[in-house]
Formats: C-alpha cells, sequence, structure tokens
C-alpha cells in the first residue's frame, strides 16, 4: 500500500509539527470545545467584592454561621499577598475573573433532565457511560455548580451520603459544621481563603462506619465559560472502619485567557477507615491549578492520595496527610506531566504525630518541549511519633535538554527511632537506552514512548484499570511528536 | 515555681488580654468572661503570634492569626490543623486585686 502522497513529502522537523498541531486539535475536540452560554441562570460580573460574597451566600440560602465564615476569609485573602515561592503566579488578574457562574436551576438527579447542553457535553466526556459501567455514584460540576448528582440506591439505604456540597450543607449541617475547615483553616494560605470565600460545588462523603463502597465515587469537574474561577469544596468523612475510593477528573475549553481553579478538599479518616483519593487532572492549557488537599487519618486508617497532573498552565499542589493515630498509614503517588508552557510544581506532605505510623511518597515527574516540573516535598516525624517508618522516591525524567526539574525534599525529624529512607533520581531519555530500543526494531517515538511508560508504571498500576487505559492514553498524546 | 504579676483586675477588664513575658515564655493572659486564662504565645506550628489572634469567648478559643489553627485556652490543644502539637497553658489566679500567673 502507497503512503498518501502528502505524509511522503513531509521532513521529519514538519512531521513532528504536524503531530504536534494534532494534539491540540485532538485536546480541542476531545476536551477543548465549548458550549454557549444560553439559558445560564446567573453569571456575575467580573471581580471580587464584600457584595458578591454576600450575593452567593444569599443565592445558596446559607446560615448566618457560613456567611460570616466566607466574609472573614474574603478578608484573609485581601490581606495577603501572592506567595513568591514555587511557581509564578504574578501573571493572575484577579479582578479578570467571573467569581461565580450558574448554568442551571439545580443538581438533577436524571441525565434527562440536564439542560441540553450541558448533558450532551458529559455525554462527550463519556460521563453517563462510565457511570453506568463501572461507579457507584457521579457529581458532575459545571461552572460554579453542581448539574448532576446520583449514588447508588444500595448505598444510600447503607447510610452513605453523596451530595454536592452545597446539599450538603443544607441536609447535613450538624456534620459539616463540625468538619469544614477543621483541616484547612480559611486563613491557611491566600488561595484557600479565596476559595473559602467563594467556594461553590464540590462534594460532601459521608461513609458510616464498617461500610465499604467497592466501586468508585466519581467527580467531574468542568470550565465552560471563559476567564472562570472555579472554587469547589469537598469533604470526605469515613467514619470508622469504612472505605471509599473517590476519583476527580476535569477537563475546559482551549482559550486564549486564563482561568483560575482553586479547590480546597479535606479528607477525615476515623479509626480503622480507608479513604483513597484520585485525581486525573486535564485541565487545558490556559488554566492556574492551584489547590490545597489536605487529610487526617486516625489510629489504624489509611489515606491514599493519587495524583496525576497532566494539563494546566501552572498546578500548585501538594496533598497532605496527617498521620494522628497509632499505626496509621499514609501513601502520597504522584505523577506530573509537563510539556511546553506548563509548570508542574506538585508533590506531597506527610506528617507523623503518632507513635507505630508508616507512609510512603513516590514522585515521577516527565519534563518535555520546554516544560517544567518541580517536586516540592515534607516529611515530618514529630515529637512522640516514635517507630515512624517512610519511604519517599522522587524521580524526574527530563526527555530533552530544553526541560527542567527541581527537587526541594524536606525531611524534618524529632525522634531517633524513625526509620526514614529517601532517594531521589533525575535522569534525561539516553541515548543508548534509545539506541537500544531502535536497534530492536521501533523507531525513536516508539522507544521513547516505551521507556515514558516504564518510568509511571509503578503508579498506573494503583490506577483502576478504566483510569490506568484513560492515563496512558493521555500520555500517549502527550508524547506524539515530542522528539525531534 | 514562680510567681509572675500581670497587671490588676481592673486593668484587665472581660474580652480583654495582655502578653507579658514570665521565665523566657512570652504569655497571653486573657479574661474569657470573668475566667482568666493564659496560653503560650507561640504557636506549635510555625512559631505564629497566637495570643495576638482573634478570640472567641464562647468557645473558650483563640485563632492562629499566622495559618489559621484554632487553640483551645484551657488545655492548649490545637482543635483544627495545620497545628497538631499542643502549646503550654498556665494557671492565673487574683489575689489582693492582682492577676498572678504561675510559670514552672
Ligand atoms: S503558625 Fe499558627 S497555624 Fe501556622
Amino acid at each position: 500500500m502507497n503512503p498518501p502522497p502528502e505524509t511522503a513529502a513531509l521532513d521529519p522537523k514538519q512531521a513532528e509539527r504536524e503531530a504536534i498541531k494534532d494534539i491540540n486539535q485532538d485536546y480541542k475536540t476531545k476536551f477543548g470545545f465549548n458550549d454557549p452560554e444560553t439559558g445560564y441562570v446567573y453569571k456575575a460580573p467580573k471581580g471580587l467584592s464584600r457584595k458578591l460574597v454576600e450575593d452567593i451566600s444569599e443565592y445558596k440560602g446559607e446560615p448566618q454561621w457560613m456567611r460570616e465564615f466566607r466574609l472573614k476569609a474574603l478578608e484573609h485573602f485581601l490581606a495577603r499577598p501572592v506567595p513568591q515561592w514555587g511557581a509564578d503566579l504574578n501573571q493572575i488578574d484577579f479582578d479578570d475573573i467571573h467569581y461565580f457562574v450558574r448554568a442551571s436551576e439545580r443538581a438533577e438527579t436524571s441525565w434527562d433532565d440536564v439542560p441540553e447542553d450541558i448533558k450532551n457535553t458529559f455525554d462527550k466526556l463519556g460521563i453517563p457511560e462510565a457511570e453506568r459501567d463501572f461507579l457507584a455514584g457521579v457529581g458532575a460540576q459545571y461552572e460554579s455548580e453542581v448539574v448532576y448528582h446520583q449514588v447508588r440506591k444500595d448505598l444510600e439505604e447503607q447510610g452513605v451520603h453523596f451530595v454536592d456540597m452545597d446539599t450538603g450543607l443544607r441536609e447535613h449541617e450538624d456534620i459539616v459544621r463540625e468538619h469544614f475547615a477543621s483541616l484547612i483553616p480559611a486563613n491557611d494560605n491566600m488561595l484557600a481563603a479565596l476559595n473559602s470565600a467563594v467556594w461553590s460545588g464540590g462534594s460532601f462523603v459521608y461513609v458510616p462506619p464498617g461500610v465499604e463502597v467497592e466501586m468508585p465515587l466519581q467527580a467531574y469537574f468542568r470550565i465552560n465559560t471563559e476567564n472562570m474561577g472555579q472554587f469547589e469544596r469537598t469533604l470526605i468523612i469515613a467514619d470508622e472502619g469504612s472505605a471509599v475510593h473517590y476519583i476527580e477528573g476535569c477537563t475546559a475549553p482551549v482559550y486564549s485567557t486564563d482561568s483560575l481553579h482553586s479547590a480546597v478538599v479535606e479528607l477525615i479518616a476515623k479509626p480503622g477507615a480507608r479513604i483513597r483519593y484520585t485525581t486525573v487532572q486535564n485541565w487545558s492549557q490556559n488554566v492556574y491549578n492551584l489547590v490545597t488537599k489536605r487529610a487526617r487519618a486516625e489510629a489504624d486508617a489509611t489515606v491514599e492520595w493519587v495524583d496525576c497532573n497532566l494539563g494546566s498552565k501552572i498546578t500548585m499542589k501538594y496533598p497532605s496527610v496527617y498521620l494522628m493515630g497509632e499505626r496509621a498509614h499514609g501513601e502520597i503517588l504522584s505523577i506530573a506531566f509537563a510539556g511546553n508552557g506548563q509548570h508542574q510544581d506538585a508533590g506531597g506532605k506527610i506528617i507523623h504525630a503518632a507513635p507505630k505510623t508508616s507512609s510512603s511518597i513516590f514522585s515521577k515527574s516527565i519534563s518535555k518541549d520546554g516544560g517544567r516540573s518541580t517536586y516540592r516535598g515534607l516529611l515530618e516525624v514529630a515529637k512522640g511519633a516514635s517507630e515512624a517508618r517512610s519511604k519517599v522516591v522522587c524521580d524526574a525524567l527530563l526527555l530533552d535538554p530544553e526541560s527542567r526539574s527541581d527537587t526541594y525534599p524536606t525531611i524534618r525529624i524529632d525522634e531517633n527511632d524513625a526509620n526514614v529512607g529517601h532517594e531521589a533520581s533525575v535522569s534525561k531519555i539516553g541515548e543508548e537506552q534509545l539506541y537500544y530500543l531502535q536497534s530492536h526494531g521501533l523507531d525513536e517515538e516508539e522507544a521513547s514512548k516505551l521507556i515514558v511508560n516504564g518510568f509511571i508504571e509503578p503508579v498506573v498500576k494503583e490506577l483502576p484499570m478504566e483510569y490506568a487505559v484513560e492515563l496512558n492514553r493521555l500520555i500517549e498524546l502527550q508524547m506524539e511528536g515530542s522528539i525531534g | 515555681m514562680a510567681d509572675h504579676i500581670v497587671c490588676t483586675v481592673e486593668e484587665l477588664p472581660e474580652g480583654a488580654r495582655k502578653i507579658v513575658e514570665a521565665e523566657g515564655f512570652l504569655i497571653g493572659v486573657f479574661n474569657c468572661g470573668g475566667e482568666l486564662l493564659a496560653i503560650e504565645d507561640r504557636c506549635s506550628h510555625d512559631d505564629g503570634p497566637l495570643a495576638e489572634g482573634e478570640l472567641d469567648c464562647a468557645a473558650g478559643t483563640v485563632e492562629c492569626p499566622r495559618h489559621g489553627s484554632i487553640f483551645d485556652l484551657r488545655t492548649g490543644r490545637p482543635k483544627t490543623l495545620p497545628a497538631f502539637a499542643p502549646v503550654e497553658t498556665f494557671p492565673v489566679r487574683v489575689e489582693d486585686g492582682q492577676i498572678k500567673l504561675e510559670v514552672d
């Protein structure tokens, strides 16, 4: 069979450009499309003010304490300077953002009731299909609010709550009030303060004692409008001896101006409970993704963060686990992929605050086409956390000389008998590796893909099958045409 | 053990606070609805000036101004992260119209 003539005529450089173009087009058609804003219920004008915060609270019909919490948070936000460590956030124009956009009236429990355009979007993203096939519950957030929410009946009957955060506050105010901001106070950092002032949407999950939710719960976050700020707020409480796996995904249209996504996520694992929280972050490359995630593990509890960052312009995110009870266990698996124009500043923090606690942090980052990845981590063994064990491994892979990787591991140990291992490596895709694989009949691109796949395999194998496939596919997309 | 005179009772009305130095500690002394409470003025998280934080007399707490951890004034224990270790608390009493702090 003859190759089509136009392909045959391309020189390799041109072919690469074509391939890169294709990637963008693929993101555009697959995820980067946008819907018209017809039928929107409310779109706040750009900018942040006390009035806006009051309006959001009013719209949602919130109790007085939440309104006060928001207003106080706004003051904290206004009083704090933009952080000057980590990725460069100085380009964010906080006055040029729509802080609250309401696309539909309420969170529906049937896809048929979701407005047509929005439903089509989630159809294209494959959410209803995934729900049918392998999920125990789904929440779909579009702009500032959740437009669809459903959890399997049998779980509901066992007392599992999985609702959007606004509904959570309305229907389970006591639980929310007790735990909300107990891990991440409004004044924890600048972006947490902003989220606390204008939060909207996100998930509220409560799993009663002893209940194991076998299939994952998933939330999907979609930004549609330009210059949007999305500020979801998630609180997950796994009561004694229960177990839950929560997965989140996200995408956005490709715009030439920037959007901001700034979430706050709090996980509480009571004694003997297990929480796994998986993220496949695939924002378009005009989104600043600045997220605060923190977990508390009580005695014999386990919390795992599986954090995959592929998209966004800049990500700053360091999920943490505070091991507060004896024998608690924390795990962080982090994959970051930084391509052209991206900076993934990611990592994780584990704090051992009780005896016989154990933890591990595995971080893998890949940089290509001038992309930049940073590992920033903290491992702390506090006084009193005797017989703590931990292992930190961070590896970085650089695919070309233009790309960059930095590692900032902090280790603080206040107990003599702590057993802590730390390994770090930076490798460049080696001529020899490539040559070896090419001598076995692979072309350069296939060889690079193979090396990358081998590099991230230990993390990918921790994902549920459907997500491992998705992640591999996304990475393949990122990899295509990356070899000059 | 040493007694440290903070001030006279009149000088610390309800809802007021005073930060004093005693035996190498900076200590915040609060009048919470008539109850006198004293706590170390140094947050266990990152050395924030704890006693300068917002006082909630109804809850008996003070909020660290640096990152927002809320501490119980009676026990010194944090009720929220990011702090997780307690700070020192100190007994306070009134004697002859003077507020006195006991510092080890
Ligand atoms: S210094 Fe007090 S909370 Fe950080």
